[in-house]
């Protein structure tokens, strides 16, 4: 059980943590998408160039490793309020990690392909 | 209290009992559940760049009609309300804006549902409105 490797107050700092940072990045996407006019932003080449800039991509991985931690770990606790019992815990919190991992591992792909013109 | 038990996990999730905090309750975890799908979404739409330009563009298309951008409005408010009233929670769990500790006196009212909260609810609710029409606007090129 997750409680077992760290406490739930320290889990709920992450939590809490990983919200506040993620705002702050969340404005900063926006912001780009904004700044450049919505509709030009999403152009395919514009994309492009916005992942092949290293501060930017590094914005973006951040923001999915923040996310990602912010949103399996709520949906965790969702999950833990409508039943408890320590398989339905373990499954939960394993499936809540793998499910996380497997999100980073699948968004990170696109980051790195896409910033290194592997497209 | 004893109708409650009866009733057992209906009467806890009734969101029309115990005020506007059990309807922010429940707003915190629909708008956490709609935002986690719309960002496995967003990942998943994403990666179609990595198909090329048609691939994206067709993509893209999904977005660019009437329900797409309802649907990225619905995004945006539901992205506002759940920062708002996330920062209430991280406050209130820092021990603020509780009201101070007193005698219980008739008629019991905790002093913990207080006006402020209340208003950091609706005000929460407020700004995600405007979030939605200003989005909606940027989208329209209004």
């Amino acid at each position: 059980m997750m409680s077992s490797i760290m406490r739930e107050s320290h889990i709920m700092k992450i939590h809490y943590l990983t919200a506040l940072v993620a705002v702050g990045f969340v404005i900063i996407h926006i912001m780009v998408r904004v700044m450049q006019g919505f509709s030009d932003s999403l152009l395919f080449d514009n994309v492009i160039a916005n992942y092949k800039s290293i501060p930017y991509a590094i914005v973006l991985e951040a923001m999915l490793i923040l996310i990602s931690v912010h949103g399996f770990n709520g949906l965790r606790i969702i999950l833990l309020e409508i039943k408890q019992g320590r398989v339905y815990e373990n499954a939960v919190t394993y499936g809540c990690l793998a499910a996380m991992i497997i999100l980073i591992a699948y968004g990170s792909r696109t980051i790195i392909m896409a910033s290194m013109g592997m497209v | 209290m004893e109708k409650d038990r009866k009733e057992g996990i209906k009467g806890m999730a009734n969101p029309g009992r115990y005020g506007i905090e059990r309807v922010a309750y429940w707003l915190m975890r629909i708008t956490g559940l709609g935002l986690l799908v719309y960002f496995i979404g967003h990942i998943y739409e994403t990666s179609s760049l990595l198909d090329g330009k048609a691939a994206w563009n067709s993509m893209l298309e999904l977005t660019q009609t009437t329900e797409g951008h309802i649907f990225l409005a619905l995004v945006i408010g539901m992205c506002v309300f759940h920062t708002g009233n996330g920062i209430r929670l991280m406050i209130a769990e820092a021990g603020f804006g509780f009201g101070k500790a007193r005698r219980p006196d008739y008629p019991y009212t905790p002093s913990s549902l207080n006006m402020k909260n209340k208003l950091c609810i609706y005000v929460s609710i407020g700004l995600a409105a405007l979030a939605m029409m200003y989005g909606l606007g940027v989208m329209y090129d209004v």
